[in-house]
């Protein structure tokens, strides 16, 4: 199991790095945390727009030039929802040195990723208006694409008329009216205010030596920090939650059915485990009672899982259905649900889920990006679970936890996407 | 007890041993990772719907999607289901089908020997009934209509459709709801005994392993099998392709929020496998870079315009007996792009690409070869899927070492021409 070595670099600014001689390539991520608030459009077009150059290399061009050069080192930015928050990320994934005998790699790298995020191409005082019409462009593509994957979509559309009058309801890329009134002045602010006070985690994994790194880091930071910004945490518990039943049309041939539970059970609470125990017994795999039972004993669905969001407290039950066995699928899915709850846990599916978790948890110390994404999702909760405590933790939990955590889980909305034409 | 091959450039590990009975075990040893994987294939896929039986004279037309559909069906047991095995043992197993192989696979982070009896035993015990075969036609059929609201996948599976006359690429790996109902466990039984031998299989494993007791173990549950002799080539029978494309366009509409586009060039001149065809591999790989990768003029030229985004990619794939290119995205304009694409290749006729441009994406070309040996599970069953075309995955390091501009000139005149190109697209309806 890998340890993660923490350097506080500055307020609200943390270096973590996970040291491992076995990986090929060298992981880094600064991430950046902002609030999902009623600014999130221009949250997430702002590393679209960092992304198209920076001093040194105005042009998209230049720099994949400069990365092919680099035997491929891999750029990307992006936005993810962790909760009620977004996080913006810049990643670079680079071949270690020791495999193409080119020295420094590491090094220019980090330099390359400060000058992106600090030193950006700009007209006056704000970002270059071309490129924030094209990335503006995009982004509204990207938003409306949304709809190309029917599985995504249907889950998304399940949570925003479930959260609707929370933070969480919020889409991660944003929202074309905002897009379409954008105020570029405001996007230079907010992107301003981002680096100077938004709490930034940086992280770099793979075959190298931390204190190192850790020089190299403190070197080549151009960010300039001036005042801090707390980022209030997401709001989990929710109470009066009536169950709801929305159904939406749309041309497909198969129909989509998500159901949106409330655990109120959050990542530090002591339920915690025994929810992420429920989830893998209720729609975790192949040995789970959903798979089992509306895949293979009824054959009404291709797919059926339960997955859980743990930065929400929001568990999703998904399948892919015929829209004329939505009445049957729904009620087994949810005689799954009461099951559980009612202790009709098998030793076969209680020590079948607990494998498959460890398996889970185990495998991410092969994945430089995993690792990277767990440590990170600490961060955002404020858990302090190694890999390793995890895998001690689940291996505690009693089939009565399970019971005892399925009370508070709530039916909130029953949502189902199903063909136009298609009668229920 | 395995002959041991070493690789400096990338530091890696591989085991090989031959069984009598013909199946091939690669061992890739992977110190430090906590995951083991292990992938048992058969050469085998969706093309594979004209052949002799075992022992049989004269060849037999099977039903589209019968291979998946066999995939299906082998996890299902007399006893029970081999999901619930691998689930005791916290193993993660999952298979798949494309045109040329049948897959099954596993992850685990311990009792990896179990879990290696377990696939190899299941895969070879078929268990067929009337009853069983007909409930699979209900969950494949749902399967197939997941597909068909995939707009990524529609605008590929049209594209193969509309560059092919006869050739079984053709048709979609599931095959069609009507199809499949043709299927029953007599056919079954057939495609089995005649695919499913350890001489047309390979065995590859990678993790944290010992080599010797691996062999061992499975040389053991071969011993004194039915199964522990080779068999002799299949005699596979494949329809000649007619030369250029079946249709020039294929236009087609689903709820998507931007028009899908992909461009395909079909290879006219294709391989039996082997060093022949990783040259043609890495030669494309190179030039489809060179022509509209992130750097090249196209791309960003279509990007800064705005008929690309993020979303535009290119990929050669070359099979034993055919290949092809594909460039694809999405646009507002399909059109304008396939144009902007023809206009290009013409220009590169008499304005050429620079050597210095073909030794930088070289570069990022072993970059990514290295990249790979990071993940088990990619580099595995790219190990498999290249080794079934007799290329040899180290060699495609040294294939891109010794890459040629010359080459890459020669391969790019030879296909990328808009005579023989197919242009996909799905609108929004």
């Amino acid at each position: 199991m890998k340890v993660v070595i923490k350097y506080e670099l500055d307020k609200d600014l943390n270096l973590h790095v996970i040291p491992d001689e076995k990986f090929k390539t060298v992981y880094i991520s600064y991430c950046f945390h902002m609030d999902l608030d009623e600014n999130y459009t221009y949250n997430a077009l702002v590393p679209a727009v960092l992304k198209r150059g920076c001093e040194g290399y105005e042009r998209q061009e230049e720099i994949n030039k400069h990365l092919e050069g680099k035997y491929g080192s891999l750029f990307d930015v992006g936005v993810q929802k962790r909760g009620e928050r977004q996080i913006l990320r810049f990643t670079m994934d680079l071949v270690n040195e020791i495999y193409v005998g080119m020295d420094g790699l590491i090094a220019q790298s980090l330099y390359f990723l400060n000058r992106i995020i600090s030193k950006p191409v700009t007209e006056g005082s704000i970002f270059k208006k071309d490129y924030v019409n094209q990335e503006k462009e995009n982004l509204k593509h990207k938003i409306q694409a949304m709809v190309n994957d029917k599985l995504e979509y249907s889950m998304e559309r399940c949570i925003q008329e479930m959260c609707k009058d929370e933070k969480y309801a919020r889409y991660v890329f944003g929202s074309i009216k905002e897009l379409d009134s954008l105020d570029q002045n405001k996007l230079y602010d907010i992107y301003r205010n981002m680096i100077a006070a938004c709490p930034l985690d940086i992280f770099v994994a793979g075959d190298v030596d931390p204190e190192k790194i850790s020089i190299l880091v403190k070197n080549s930071m151009e960010i300039e920090r001036t005042h801090r910004k707390i980022i209030p945490e997401t709001i989990i518990k929710k109470i009066g939650v009536k169950q709801r039943e929305l159904i939406e049309d749309m041309d497909i041939s198969q129909a989509k059915l998500n159901i949106g539970l409330r655990t109120n059970t959050s990542v530090n609470d002591k339920g915690y485990f025994p929810l992420v125990l429920y989830t893998s017994i209720l729609g975790g795999g192949p040995h789970s009672k959903l798979f089992m039972n509306v895949r293979e004993k009824h054959s009404l669905a291709y797919y059926a899982f339960a997955k859980m969001d743990k930065y929400k407290g929001i568990l999703i039950l998904g399948s892919g259905l015929d829209t004329n066995n939505y009445r049957q699928a729904l009620d087994i899915i949810m005689q799954q649900c009461k099951d559980i709850s009612m202790g009709k846990i098998t030793e076969a599916e209680f020590t079948a889920s607990i494998n498959a978790i460890m398996t889970s948890v185990r495998g991410i110390n092969d994945d430089p990006e995993g690792l990277v994404d767990y440590y990170l999702g600490n961060v955002v909760t404020g858990a302090k679970y190694s890999l390793e405590d995890f895998i001690e933790e689940i291996q505690k939990v009693k089939p009565e936890n399970v019971v005892e955590v399925s009370k508070h889980i709530k039916t909130d909305l029953i949502y189902l996407l199903k063909p136009e034409e298609a009668v229920i | 007890m395995g002959k041991t091959i070493y690789n400096e450039h990338l530091r890696e590990e591989l085991v090989y041993h031959r069984l009598k009975n013909g199946l091939k075990i690669y061992i890739l040893v992977k110190p430090g990772y906590s995951r083991q994987f292990a992938i048992y294939a058969a050469r085998y896929g969706s093309n594979d719907s004209q052949f002799v039986p075992l022992g049989a004279k004269e060849p037999i037309v099977v039903p589209d999607g019968i291979a998946h559909f066999l995939e299906h069906k082998l996890f299902e047991e007399e006893e029970g289901n081999v999901f619930q095995e691998y689930s005791g043992l916290g193993a993660q197993p999952n298979a798949f089908t494309n045109f040329n192989m049948t897959a099954y696979h596993f992850t685990s982070t311990g009792k990896f020997h179990k879990c290696l009896d377990v696939l190899l035993g299941f895969v070879g015990r078929p268990y067929f009934t009337d009853e069983n075969v007909e409930k699979e036609k209900g969950i494949i059929a749902q399967e197939i209509g997941m597909y068909q609201d995939n707009p990524y996948w529609r605008t590929f599976s049209n594209l193969l459709k509309g560059m092919y006359h006869s050739y079984p690429v053709k048709m979609d790996i599931a095959g069609t709801v009507e199809s499949i109902s043709k299927i029953d466990k007599e056919i079954l039984y057939e495609c089995y005994r005649t695919f499913y031998n350890p001489s047309n299989m390979v065995l590859f494993l990678a993790g944290d392993i010992d080599p010797d007791r691996i062999i061992n173990q499975v040389e053991k549950l071969f011993d004194g099998k039915p199964k522990s002799k080779a068999e002799g080539e299949i005699e596979r029978i494949f329809p000649k392709e007619k030369k250029g494309v079946s249709k020039h366009k294929i236009v087609d509409k689903l709820a998507v929020s931007m028009p899908m586009f992909a461009l395909g060039f079909k290879d006219r001149d294709v391989t039996q496998g082997g060093e022949r065809l990783l040259k043609k591999i890495v030669a494309n790989e190179i030039i489809l870079d060179m022509l509209a990768g992130p750097s090249s003029e196209t791309y960003n030229e279509l990007y800064d315009e705005g008929l690309i985004d993020s979303s535009f990619d290119t990929g050669y794939t070359g099979e034993v007996n055919y290949g092809y290119s594909v460039i694809s995205g999405q646009s507002r304009d399909p059109e304008g792009v396939a144009s902007v694409l023809y206009e290009k290749i013409k220009e590169l006729k008499y304005k050429p690409w620079e050597q210095e441009h073909f030794d930088r994406i070289r570069k990022k070309k072993i970059g990514e070869v290295i990249r790979l040996f990071n993940t088990l599970d990619s580099v595995s069953i790219q190990f498999v899927s290249m080794g079934f075309k007799d290329i040899a995955l180290f060699d495609y390091l040294r294939g891109i070492e010794t890459a040629g501009f010359e080459d890459i000139i020669k391969e790019f005149n030879q296909l990328y021409r808009e005579d023989s190109s197919t242009l996909s697209v799905i609108l929004s309806n």
